[in-house]
């Protein structure tokens, strides 16, 4: 059985973390970075083409984590494959060893290195949820009895900081209702902000597993601000990351994101980090999160 | 309304082969409209590829407000007004949509044509110098659910259950200067009283109804649509 699924059913405080399959086949330092992450964390995700840019699958390389121990989150984005082949891969991913699915709209191409390409967007993230839920339950999105039925912990995402917010909760709200049964969050900055959030979809009874971005510097915080959906770094954070000198900021990053993680402890079921390659600092912050 | 805009000179004069005679055949409608195929723009191309050393044997356009895909205009334009200058033509160059191109081949039993415009969408012509697209003809039209705004077409990933998580400050995430689709149907359906709608799942599209190529038969008071979600037919009489 999952992992995560077992720990969050026992509403355990719960850690996950991701990587992103490299641009050709040297995955052996991804699994790796994996692996050293493996002790201190529930499950990882594997992102899939994350950002619109091809790349090594997802399914492959949650495939290959499995295979080592380590459990993975499959990433499925909805952008490049039509409701047979999504279906189609859910299945695989059972039989390759694969419990957790994220199910996620995707990146337009556009902002991807295929612009030209054709967005297929054939399913959206609800109604992937569906059609993954109704796997589960031995029939695929038609209604077509399977021969053998997975058994997926499905989960997807939310943007706590949105606004307005209310379409986000409503979205959530389908998600929940389609088979959603826990969110990874967008990247979350501010405690009270996550909190007001937290309340308002209280009434949804989903573990959330708030996202947390390590900050690089002060630079990266405000291009953050300016140009990612759904982030809002505030100014007290840039002036922390300002304050310390390049060699220092490793320390400062990992200090702020182990406070953060500690405030929002009470409020959640979890976190999940996203380290963007700075990989190496996640076990400080968990130390400096007291986890 | 068919958009669509002109190609380069250069696209279309690489496409024609060395004599080749040409007649230039613009549409007095959408093409028109679009200022890329009316009777002046059609004048106009006559013009330019002449002084790039084609040779073009005559130009027409069915009268302003009449479309050229209509075959029966088309036919009228080709065979019996323009005639003689027609004769003499090895290949038309169409300055219309791409059904306009193929009203083409029909009139004149199955002509060489070349497309002088690349037909870009179906909208809604807001004022004289600015049309949109509020529909992709899917055949199967959701927009009750959506306070008549429609999410496959103003959504740019057609999403159907809300929004992504790209929108930023109401902008959708492939363009900061375009509106986020699922914004506008959500200020919409809030205004309306009608967020209820938005809460009931919608469930993915029937693409059969987008098979192509479809059609559309009529007869006295009955009309069939034709696609590979089968035949559904709406009369008085059905
Ligand atoms: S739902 Fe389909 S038919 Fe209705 S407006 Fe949109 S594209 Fe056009
Ligand atoms: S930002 Fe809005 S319009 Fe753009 S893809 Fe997302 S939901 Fe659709």
């Amino acid at each position: 059985m999952s992992v995560l699924k077992d720990r969050l059913t026992k509403s355990e405080f719960v850690i996950t973390s991701e990587i992103g399959p490299p641009k050709g086949i040297n995955i052996e330092p991804h699994l790796k970075e994996a692996e050293e992450l493996k002790d201190r964390v529930s499950a990882i995700n594997v992102t899939d083409n994350q950002s619109s840019v091809m790349r090594f699958g997802s399914l492959a390389t949650c495939h290959l984590l499995a295979k080592r121990g380590i459990e993975p989150v499959f990433q499925v984005v909805t952008r490049d494959r039509n409701r047979i082949a999504l279906q189609s891969d859910l299945l695989s991913a059972w039989g390759l060893g694969v419990e957790n699915v994220l199910c996620l709209t995707g990146d337009h191409p556009s902002l991807g290195d295929h612009p030209e390409s054709k967005p297929v967007y054939d399913l959206d993230s609800v109604q992937l949820l569906q059609a993954a839920d109704s796997l589960n339950q031995g029939k695929d999105l038609v209604g077509n009895e399977l021969d053998g039925k997975p058994d997926f912990f499905l989960g997807a995402v939310v943007t706590p900081a949105a606004d307005p917010l209310e379409p986000q909760i409503i979205k959530m709200e389908k998600k929940v209702k389609a088979g959603a049964r826990f969110f990874q969050t967008q990247a979350v900055y501010d405690a009270g902000q996550f909190a007001r959030f937290m309340k308002e979809v209280a009434y949804l009874k989903v573990p959330v597993l708030a996202g947390i971005v390590l900050l690089k510097s002060a630079g990266m915080a405000k291009f953050m601000n300016e140009n990612v959906a759904g982030v809002n770094v505030p100014q007290d954070l840039i002036d922390e990351m300002k304050s310390v000198s390049k060699e220092d900021r490793p320390k400062k990053s990992i200090e702020i994101a182990g406070r953060l993680i500690k405030e929002l402890k009470p409020l959640c079921q979890g976190v999940h980090i996203m380290p963007l390659g700075w990989d190496k600092y996640v076990p400080q912050v968990l130390d400096a999160a007291g986890l | 309304m068919h958009a669509t805009i002109q190609k380069p000179l250069k696209e279309i004069i690489n496409a024609l082969s060395k004599d080749e005679k040409v007649f230039v055949v613009g549409c007095g409608n959408c093409a028109e409209k679009c200022r890329s195929g009316g009777e002046e723009q059609a004048r106009e191309m006559k013009a330019r590829l002449e002084k790039e050393g084609v040779r073009v044997v005559g130009y027409a356009a069915t009268a302003s407000g009449s479309s050229l895909c209509k075959l029966a205009a088309a036919k009228k334009l080709l065979l019996e007004e323009h005639k003689e200058e027609v004769a003499k033509a090895d290949s038309f160059l169409i300055l219309a949509c791409g059904q306009g191109i193929h009203t083409v081949i029909d009139a004149t039993g199955g002509a060489v044509v070349h497309p002088g415009c690349d037909t870009i969408f179906g909208g809604e012509t807001v004022s004289d110098d600015f049309i949109t697209e509020y529909c992709s003809l899917c055949g199967e039209c959701i927009v009750e659910a959506t306070g008549g705004l429609c999410p496959v077409t103003i959504c740019s990933k057609g999403l159907l259950n809300g929004p992504c998580g790209g929108a930023k400050e109401g902008k959708c995430e492939v363009d900061k200067e375009q509106d986020c689709g699922w914004q506008l149907i959500y200020d919409r359906l809030k205004e309306l009283g009608k967020l209820d709608l938005f809460r009931q799942y919608q469930s993915p599209k029937n693409y059969a109804k987008r098979s192509n190529p479809r059609s559309l038969k009529l007869e006295e008071k009955r009309a069939t649509f034709k696609s590979l979600a089968g035949l559904r037919t709406i009369g008085q009489d059905r």
